[in-house]
């Protein structure tokens, strides 16, 4: 039992935690193997409010608090990280940035339909030359008359595969730095918008990751969200909030290979004994439990600061740090408690393994996050 | 107007009982049995207009299965709660909820599941029909409504028999009969923050407290023990076609094929 929620927290956990149960886990695998993404299981998400946790009532959301927003990351990514990874990233960087920066007819248009899971949103602000360096992006955006030519070369959008709207960063003023990046929302079957091959990766096989790639692209100058030049402070915001949920997913998994490594232990048997028996194992045991409650309460910790409207950033950079790190350890160390049943993809540990992989990469890498995090200590203690 | 139909549904405890346990939310969940229940209910009110109350008796840390129902898409929540209640049996349980749903007047329909997860008497659902005095089919597949009056089905040894019932009514749902359906995250919040559960306890009742509670349970569970199953591997000898002739004649004994 975990202090910090609420009755009606603990609701959305063993409601999440229900269905993904019955619905999720039992093809998890098949759809890590096969590399599919499982339509039938999002259109059952998208009735159930998880594809607008937090959008408004009136405009098709379940508009609920970030603590239940970071459960329901954490409950579907404990089934499965590809899935996690779709909601979470549909959620803070598709609906979120269009709700706290777009117009009254922007968030009518787009909306009711990615609340409702009926389309599908994705983040276009990584290059082949820029990640890390956001701001170092070659796409551009050239204003003509009532619409925008886009020419942009996006990599690694997740979701990217099978999205319908698609927020894409690119420089609307070359010579303003910074400054000059805006940010457009492009449809999938406009005239140059072209999605590219699914990337054969580690893990989250399950999600649809390619590029996007815009050819002479032309953009109405209404899908602009913000104003021009903002496109930099909405990604970053963007990020802060979807750090949150990319940790909740971390945490996620971790739990999963916690409790698969936990239930192996008591059943392997070696030397006569279950290995749990074994002092070494229980050591692992100890350290992996230990540190998902600890990152588990740092995401938590970082949601309410949210839900209190109070600054989260360093909370959530530090969550997003702490949580993929030590998911990598977690699904680590269940693999080591498997053995070599764990290396082997009869064993579900195996793709946690793979899938807390990229958690340290993406939506800031770790490197980028102890810069952040560095950033606001020294600046605290001056 | 439309319909008013009482669901009572249970919190029952997810784990042995071996030390006393307190239930909680942590401890304990919504009868599944129940849920089926509670479709026919919401579905029902869905279709043909008006409202689902649930009513379920329980120690305050218990309001949650309410809150489950009414995010499920019931519309307001009962709680029978009283320290005077603890230790009561099924036919004591029968006759709080009986009162209860005597306080919730007027009423279509009163609904329960066959069965609890935790305690598996099947008795509360017929006890509260003959307390409150209403029609009772038990085990029903499948109910609708013709020309205000109600038809359900239910299947027994082989059989599917069909009744025609006039309201108020009591029915206990066979688990087969619908699929539950999932929780919106939508539901919760305004189950949450919309929807109310009114508490109520034996002074609302107007019921002697003789009635209820162990002074009012005319049974007693004395103790509970938990049963091991012995298992035990046999190995069937003889030829390919032997060891095959055998498992069938076992199989066949066994009843599992005809």
């Amino acid at each position: 039992m975990n202090t910090l929620l609420t009755e009606k927290n603990r609701a959305v956990r063993r409601s999440v935690r229900a269905f993904c149960d019955r619905e999720i886990m039992p093809i998890a695998g098949e759809i890590d193997r096969e590399a599919r993404f499982p339509w039938e299981i999002v259109e059952m998400m998208g009735k159930l409010g998880y594809f607008g946790i937090q959008a408004p009532k009136k405009l098709g959301g379940a508009e609920m608090d970030a603590m239940s927003y970071v459960i329901t990351i954490e409950e579907i990514s404990r089934t499965c990280g590809s899935l996690g990874l779709c909601v979470t990233v549909h959620n803070s960087v598709a609906v979120y940035p269009i709700l706290a920066f777009g117009t009254e007819e922007q968030k009518e248009r787009w909306i009711p339909q990615l609340a409702r899971g009926e389309k599908i949103g994705a983040f276009g602000l990584t290059e082949p030359n820029a990640g890390s360096d956001a701001a170092g992006i070659e796409a551009t955006a050239i204003r003509n008359d009532d619409h925008f030519v886009v020419n942009a070369n996006k990599a690694f959008v997740t979701n990217g595969g099978v999205a319908d709207i698609c927020l894409i960063f690119a420089r609307t003023d070359p010579n303003a730095g910074r400054r000059g990046i805006s940010v457009v929302v492009a449809e999938r079957g406009t005239p140059g918008f072209v999605v590219g091959d699914v990337e054969d990766l580690c893990g989250m096989r399950a999600n649809p990751v390619s590029s996007i790639r815009l050819h002479d692209c032309k953009i109405p100058a209404e899908n602009l969200i913000g104003k021009e030049g903002m496109g930099l402070q909405i990604g970053l915001m963007a990020l802060d909030t979807g750090r949150v949920g990319i940790a909740a997913q971390a945490v996620g998994i971790a739990q999963a290979a916690l409790e698969e490594a936990a239930r192996y232990a008591n059943q392997r048997q070696q030397f006569g004994v279950s290995i749990g028996h074994h002092q070494s194992i229980q050591a692992m045991l100890a350290d992996m439990a230990t540190q998902v409650e600890a990152a588990r309460l740092m995401v938590y910790r970082a949601a309410i600061l949210r839900d209190q409207g109070k600054p989260f950033s360093q909370a959530s950079a530090m969550a997003k740090l702490y949580a993929s790190e030590m998911s990598s350890t977690v699904t680590d160390m269940a693999v080591q408690i498997h053995g070599g049943y764990g290396y082997s993809k009869a064993y579900a540990v195996e793709r946690y393994y793979r899938d807390a992989r990229v958690t340290r990469i993406y939506e800031g890498t770790s490197e980028i996050h102890r810069m952040v995090i560095a950033k606001g200590v020294l600046d605290e203690y001056k | 107007m439309g319909l008013h139909i009482i669901v009572c549904i249970k919190s029952v405890i997810t784990t042995a009982p071996e030390n006393g346990i307190v239930r909680s939310a942590d401890t304990a969940e919504l009868n599944p049995f129940d849920r089926p229940a509670l479709e026919v209910a919401i579905s029902m009110v869905e279709e043909q207009g008006g409202m689902v109350t649930v009513l379920s008796m329980g120690p305050p840390a218990c309001a949650f299965v309410l809150n489950e129902a009414m995010a499920m898409g019931a519309d307001r929540g009962v709680l029978l709660s009283d320290a005077r209640l603890v230790d009561s049996d099924t036919l004591a349980t029968s006759t709080a909820l009986a009162a209860a749903i005597k306080k919730l007047v007027p009423f279509d329909l009163a609904l329960f599941g066959t069965r609890t997860y935790d305690s598996d008497t099947g008795q509360v659902g017929p006890q509260t029909a003959v307390l409150i005095d209403a029609p009772l089919v038990t085990g029903v597949t499948s109910c609708e409504f013709k020309d205000n009056l109600l038809r359900v089905d239910r299947k027994i040894d082989g059989f599917r028999e069909e009744y025609e019932l006039s309201l108020p009514a009591t029915l206990t749902i066979h688990p087969s009969a619908v699929k539950p359906r999932d929780i919106p995250l939508g539901g919760i919040e305004e189950a949450f923050n919309t929807k109310k559960i009114n508490v109520l306890t034996l002074d609302d009742l107007e019921i002697t407290p003789g009635i209820v509670g162990s002074a009012g349970s005319p049974t007693r569970v004395i103790s509970m023990t938990r049963v091991t199953r012995e298992r035990k591997c046999e190995f069937l000898t003889g030829t390919t076609d032997e060891q095959v002739e055998e498992l069938l004649d076992r199989i066949k004994k066994s009843g599992l094929i005809g």
